[in-house]
């Protein structure tokens, strides 16, 4: 049974590799685009926005292997969800891409020396860092097909939602400065940006339960506090 | 009958896949990504190829090229000459009595039909498989040597017949029990038997009519796989009606259907013949996708 | 509602009705009274031979010759030898004959042809034709006439001239045999020979003929045990009885069926009770040709 239609578990393989492999894109522009927020580097902010078609290109690449897929070989059970579950991941995979592409595109944005509260930078960074630890989180878990794993992706996300909270009331309070306060908002964005990238990655934590149960069921409703 | 190729088969594999001429409804796209067709060489060119039985067309101004080392699938309804197509790619309608072909069906571009070519030698080169598995009441050894003794071939037979079991993905069942017979066999061990018998006598092109549609899936299954490996060194062409077995095997799709004439006459005519990931993702002719789709066949 | 109610009281399956059963009974009893009686004629016949003839029965009465004189040592050696030769030349001659007759109206004639419609036609004429009718034929062509067996010219009757007569006789029904045998190979058998690159005359000699060597051999024995019993066409030919020699293959000849028959004909009792004897072993010597049929059939026969 095990010698069955290895041309097509080879096919779908190497779609799900292909499309996974998208996320490792998303970490490395995420970490460029962390170091051009630290040194306020516009050029590698300039790359971070023109590599994006990579994962532009990708998208469809993996979007035209599903349906080529779907159409020649005909996948039912758990096949079909994995496939699914592919059209879904890609699909965040690149809406990452294009959050890392709006952080980059803010950095000009705030002038080549603007004043730098250290706390918000700090705070950003590390919502960089755990955005980056959930994109890894989440990529790991469908591979290993693991759901308590993607379930953690939640916990997780609470961490970032927290500091995206923090953040915004320490704009708020910025203060006299007017540049600091006009950099202050800027951050403001970057922040949502990279909460959304987790919420990404949480909804991919998703797809990896739906691949394993056949349910699909929200983590957690986005407009309520999550209480874990 | 001598292997050679004209400056016509060199020009040809530049032009590559090409659809009928008489296509109503499309014009063929040549698709970008379609690197094959650049590559492989036509092994049979059909051309204006008219087949009858008993003075009635059941099959019409069929054109088109099939390449080296692909997969191509005909489907199409019942009735719609896919079956007497392929028994005219290595001359099996000879049996017929009131059959006739007009036409030309190049093999390498050597007309098959010429007053000079002897059938017998067009079936040493292209070889076929049946619908329903038929085994010779004999051994599995002697199936098999059957086609290398009666051809002359030289070589140890033991050899020979190992060679074409592994070839055909049957020795490791076999190995042990060569001197039984083979209607002892299962119903999908006796189809690749019959294909390990074909690729015995070591053929150019392996035709296939419907050659799993008395088996169960799992057979089904590994007969599927066996053509994947084998189309690396043969070419394969297989009727099938099973749609979704086109899908998954198949380089190219033909998409024959029946037309019907005044007086109830029905003929069958190519519509379609394209990659096959271009026929069930987006075919060009309105009746190939209604064929595909179920709307109707 | 009460459709449904009344679909559930109704019995799922009707039993059949009561004169439908008497119908069914009688009908069984009807056809075992017609075995009965054919059975029975049979049996009466049987009893009544081997009453009169077991007594003879010895291998003395196998090596003896058949004497008038002496009815006591009376044998049948002549007769059967005759009948063993004869059963030998006319296998050799129908086998290849008719075998190939066979061949060529099922592989090659092209059933469109006026001349093979003609044979068709008239093989199941030949088939029915009566016995002394070829003795005629024998005598005229074969003994007496331009073919010249051996040399001979001579018109005497020969036993190679006998098996030649008696060999015409059963030549159709090995033709119509041969033919069924022929045709039960199914066509995906020679399909699948002739796809691999064999010819049609490899695909025949390797593949049909094989295949259907069973039941060619199960219908030359058939025909021999028709012929072992032809009176007629042997009178005709010349056959003779109470020989005192062993006949040859181009002199004179004896046959059991013929010495039973004089054997009948004579005036003394005791000679009814030689032919009983002489009877048993021909039915003897059926029996074993039909036994050999039988084991032929059922160790070399291909279930397609």
């Amino acid at each position: 049974m095990t010698e069955q239609r290895q041309h097509f578990q080879q096919q779908l393989a190497g779609l799900e590799q292909h499309a996974l492999g998208g996320l490792d894109l998303v970490v490395e522009q995420l970490d460029r685009v962390l170091e051009a927020l630290e040194h306020q580097d516009v050029e590698l902010a300039q790359i971070v926005v023109a590599d994006d078609d990579r994962l532009d290109g990708r998208y469809l690449e993996v979007h035209q292997g599903i349906l080529s897929l779907l159409a020649l070989q005909a996948p039912v059970a758990g096949d079909l969800r994995l496939v699914a579950a592919l059209l879904h991941v890609i699909k965040h995979v690149e809406r990452m891409g294009d959050q890392c592409v709006n952080v980059a595109k803010l950095i000009p944005l705030s002038g080549h020396e603007p004043p730098v509260d250290s706390d918000i930078l700090y705070k950003i960074l590390q919502m960089g860092q755990f955005a980056r630890a959930e994109v890894l989180q989440c990529k790991r878990s469908f591979v290993e097909r693991n759901v308590p794993m993607a379930e953690d992706l939640i916990a997780r996300d609470a961490a970032i939602n927290r500091l995206n909270r923090e953040i915004f009331r320490h704009a708020i309070e910025a203060g006299h400065d007017e540049d600091v306060r006009e950099w202050a908002m800027i951050m403001t964005m970057v922040a949502r940006a990279l909460e959304r990238i987790g919420d990404n990655a949480v909804d991919i934590g998703e797809q990896t339960a739906f691949v394993v149960t056949g349910l699909f069921r929200e983590f957690s409703d986005a407009s309520h506090v999550a209480t874990r | 009958m001598d292997k050679t190729r004209s400056d016509a088969a060199s020009t040809n594999t530049r032009r590559g896949v090409s659809a009928s001429p008489g296509l109503p409804r499309a014009l063929p796209k040549v698709e970008a990504r379609d690197r094959s067709a650049v590559a492989k060489a036509a092994i049979f060119k059909l051309r204006d190829v008219n087949v009858s039985y008993g003075g009635v067309t059941a099959v019409e101004d069929v054109t088109f090229d099939l390449l080296e080392n692909e997969i191509t699938a005909f489907i199409g309804p019942s009735g719609c000459g896919k079956s007497t197509l392929i028994r005219c790619l290595n001359r099996m309608n000879d049996l017929i009595p009131s059959a006739g072909v007009a036409g030309q069906v190049l093999y390498h571009d050597q007309d098959l039909y010429a007053a000079n070519i002897d059938p017998v030698q067009v079936r040493k080169r292209i070889g076929m498989v049946f619908q329903k598995p038929n085994p010779f009441p004999k051994s599995i050894y002697e199936n098999i040597a059957f086609g290398p003794r009666v051809l002359g071939m030289k070589g140890d037979m033991d050899e020979i017949v190992e060679k074409a079991l592994r070839k055909g993905a049957l020795w490791e069942e076999v190995k042990d029990r060569l001197k039984s017979n083979a209607f002892g066999m299962s119903g999908g061990q006796q189809q690749r038997l019959c294909i390990a018998r074909t690729m015995a006598v070591e053929p150019d092109v392996i035709l296939m009519d419907e050659p799993c549609s008395a088996l169960d899936p799992i057979s089904t299954g590994a007969i599927e796989e066996l053509m994947l490996e084998l189309k690396r060194n043969y070419s394969i062409v297989i009727v099938t009606h099973n749609m979704q077995q086109a899908a998954r095997v198949s380089d190219r799709t033909a998409f024959f259907n029946v037309d019907k004439l005044e007086e109830g006459k029905r003929v069958g005519k190519l519509v379609e013949f394209a990659p096959t990931e271009k026929i069930f993702t987006k075919p060009d002719d309105i009746r190939t996708e209604e064929y595909v789709t179920g709307k109707f066949g | 509602m009460a459709v449904a109610e009344s679909a559930i009281t109704r019995k799922v399956v009707e039993r059949a009705s009561g004169g439908q059963r008497t119908r069914d009974l009688l009908f069984r009893l009807a056809l075992l009274l017609c075995l009965f009686i054919a059975v029975l004629f049979l049996g009466v016949l049987l009893v009544d031979v081997v009453v009169d003839g077991a007594g003879f029965l010895s291998p003395e009465f196998a090596t003896s010759y058949p004497s008038r004189l002496t009815p006591d040592t009376s044998g049948v050696r002549s007769a059967l030898l005759g009948t063993l030769y004869l059963m030998v030349l006319c296998g050799l001659f129908i086998v290849p004959v008719g075998v190939a007759a066979a061949v060529y109206l099922e592989e090659y004639a092209d059933p469109a042809r006026w001349y093979n419609r003609l044979v068709e036609v008239n093989i199941q004429n030949l088939a029915s034709v009566p016995s002394v009718v070829y003795g005629i034929l024998g005598l005229a062509f074969i003994v007496r006439g331009p073919i010249d067996i051996w040399g001979l010219g001579k018109g005497q009757p020969t036993l190679l001239a006998g098996a030649l007569t008696l060999g015409l006789l059963v030549l159709p029904v090995v033709i119509i045999v041969s033919r069924e045998a022929i045709r039960a190979v199914p066509p995906s058998i020679r399909e699948g020979s002739l796809a691999l690159g064999a010819t049609k005359w490899q695909t025949l000699w390797k593949q049909v003929l094989p295949g259907s060597i069973a039941g060619i051999a199960t219908g030359v024995i058939l025909a021999l045990s028709r012929a072992i019993g032809e009176t007629a066409p042997l009178i005709l030919v010349g056959a003779g009885a109470f020989q005192l020699f062993d006949p040859k293959v181009d002199g004179p000849f004896s046959a059991m069926p013929i010495q039973i028959f004089n054997n009948v004909t004579e005036s003394k009792p005791v000679f009814q009770d030689l032919a009983a004897a002489a009877i048993l072993v021909l039915l003897i010597l059926l029996l074993l040709m039909n036994s050999v049929a039988i084991y032929l059939r059922n160790r070399y026969e291909t279930k397609w």
